[in-house]
């Protein structure tokens, strides 16, 4: 039984894979593609707005009561604004918006795409001439992709303001204190790092929605399948890749740091 | 007849019904979801009609049926968390000797509940939504009604027992599991020995997480279902109905988990 259920994730991530590859071989080859992905970035931003802003918001304020629970004990409550923003920056922020994504967008692109696919309707684009991947998938998937990270920007600012006033009205931290650490702990290219997380959770999350809605089989019942397994399959592959993207970004950081030190000798001797 | 159907709406009506349809829409399933909420608590005490073969069935799929997902994912959550804390501590303290007590409560306390439970939201709550919806859609809960048996009764409630019951059980596996990987790593990587990172647990984490983390469990696992059967209960036009419905109630029930944790971590944060 277990090695079935290995079989079928492997099975699942290697379509996953080469769905993905044809998707993005599209991308490239076609033309004409912008105002497709503009309007399904629009869309998606707005549609997901409210519900980014609402939990960005709440996941910020719970950080900031645990971290002060913790930091309280040793009195150490001066770092609670760089623990706080550079654990939301860094690690939850992205964790968290695309969970809410995959459950938002991901799901309902799914459900789009699966209906189509069983209401024959991709067949129907495929007798007329033109391709369903570039006319359907392509503006779909580019759309997530960006705007999960346009959302994190917004989510990240709407989730500090909301940790700071946790901070001032429940810890006793006034927002000057809160702000005054952040520079220890952050930079700009903590915030990168976030960024290119949300980037691959964002690939992540389109590429197996899409996927997941394309391939949908069976009628209605086929549809609700494909909707269920996007949703779970997302959340676990992106739990996975956060581990994955973490070792990545700290082995990246720290050869950027050590690359850029010498080409810092190399300046200075050169001058 | 129909020229009055087709009489031209002024701009701003079409506005207005552009803002307060979903709005009404919203109100109307928050305020099922808590019908819903108390007839289910009122079933609570009535033992002798609970359905146990149901119940167990539900065990079974919610329960036992998410431990592998959420073994995997709560494990490389637990890798993880134990580099991010060592990261901030050398920034902060310039000591990573606090890593255990660190990780443990935060394990305890956050991450070992909240990543079961949105795991949950998507596994369990999509799967009722999508089987109660399409219920609803072919008719089978009218025809429950017909024959006099009470839906909340007959399909809401076993799995609304069964998910609090495993929702409690797999946030106890789930943070077993994320602090076994927390401490390998700790041991492997930053050379603690195992006695010394258990010993260091006992200054930093009681009994009271404990029932902190079985508390919040519960009550995540209680109101997955709950969420998911009124935005089922609720579908309504056919298969793209069901996807809707499907898709509204695991946002709803991320965003209403989050909520949630805020509220219990606040008054944790006080009463514990």
């Amino acid at each position: 039984m277990i090695t079935t259920s290995l079989l079928n994730l492997l099975h699942d991530f290697g379509s996953i894979s080469l769905f993905f590859k044809k998707v993005f071989l599209t991308l490239l080859r076609t033309r004409g593609n912008l105002i497709p992905i503009l309007n399904q970035i629009a869309s998606i931003s707005i549609r997901s707005l409210p519900t980014v802003a609402f939990a960005g918001v709440f996941v910020g304020a719970i950080l900031v009561l645990q971290f002060n629970l913790i930091l309280s004990a040793y009195d150490a409550q001066v770092f609670l604004g760089g623990l706080n923003t550079s654990a939301v920056v860094r690690e939850v922020g992205p964790l968290i918006i695309s969970f809410l994504l995959a459950g938002k967008i991901g799901a309902y692109t799914a459900a789009e795409l699966g209906t189509m696919r069983v209401t024959e309707q991709i067949d129907a684009i495929e007798c007329l001439g033109t391709d369903p991947i570039q006319y359907l998938v392509v503006p779909r998937m580019a759309g997530i992709v960006v705007s999960s990270a346009i959302l994190l920007m917004l989510g990240l600012l709407i989730s500090i303001a909301g940790s700071m006033a946790v901070a001032a009205t429940a810890c006793g931290v006034n927002p000057w204190e809160f702000t005054a650490s952040i520079p220890q702990f952050t930079s700009i290219s903590t915030v990168v790092s976030g960024m290119i997380k949300s980037m691959v959770y964002g690939i992540i999350v389109a590429g197996v929605a899409c996927h997941q809605g394309y391939t949908a089989t069976g009628g209605a019942r086929g549809v609700g399948r494909a909707v269920t397994m996007a949703a779970i399959y997302t959340n676990f592959y992106i739990v996975i890749a956060n581990y994955f993207t973490s070792g990545f970004l700290e082995f990246a950081e720290h050869w950027i740091q050590i690359l850029g030190a010498q080409a810092g000798l190399g300046l200075g001797k050169a001058l | 007849m129909s020229e009055w159907i087709e009489c031209p709406i002024p701009v701003h009506e079409k506005l207005l019904k552009r803002i307060g349809a979903p709005v009404y829409e919203q109100v109307c399933t928050t305020y099922e979801g808590f019908v819903l909420f108390f007839r289910l608590l009122q079933l609570l005490p009535q033992i002798n009609t609970w359905r146990w073969r149901e119940i167990w069935k539900a065990i079974a799929q919610i329960g036992v049926g998410s431990i592998p997902i959420i073994c995997v994912s709560t494990a490389f959550a637990g890798l993880v968390i134990t580099q991010e804390i060592a990261w901030h501590m050398d920034k902060a303290l310039h000591t990573v000797s606090m890593i255990p007590g660190f990780t443990a409560q935060f394990i305890l306390r956050e991450l070992g509940i909240a990543i079961p439970a949105l795991l949950l939201v998507s596994k369990v709550g999509a799967a009722t939504t999508a089987e109660v919806g399409s219920m609803k859609i072919t008719e089978q809960i009218d025809a429950l009604r017909l024959l006099k048996i009470d839906p909340i009764r007959y399909l809401a409630f076993p799995k609304f027992l069964a998910a609090m019951i495993s929702g409690a059980c797999l946030t106890l596996i789930a943070t077993a599991v994320t602090l076994g990987c927390a401490l390998s790593v700790a041991v492997l990587r930053f050379n603690f020995s195992v006695l010394e990172y258990l010993n260091a647990l006992r200054h930093f984490i009681g009994p009271k997480d404990l029932i902190c983390a079985l508390v919040k469990g519960t009550l995540y696992g209680g109101v997955i279902p709950v969420i998911s059967c009124a935005y089922g209960f609720r579908c309504k036009g056919g298969a793209e109905g069901v996807g809707n419905a499907t898709t509204h109630s695991v946002v709803a029930s991320t965003v209403v988990v989050i909520l949630l944790d805020f509220l219990l971590t606040y008054i944790f944060t006080w009463v514990l």
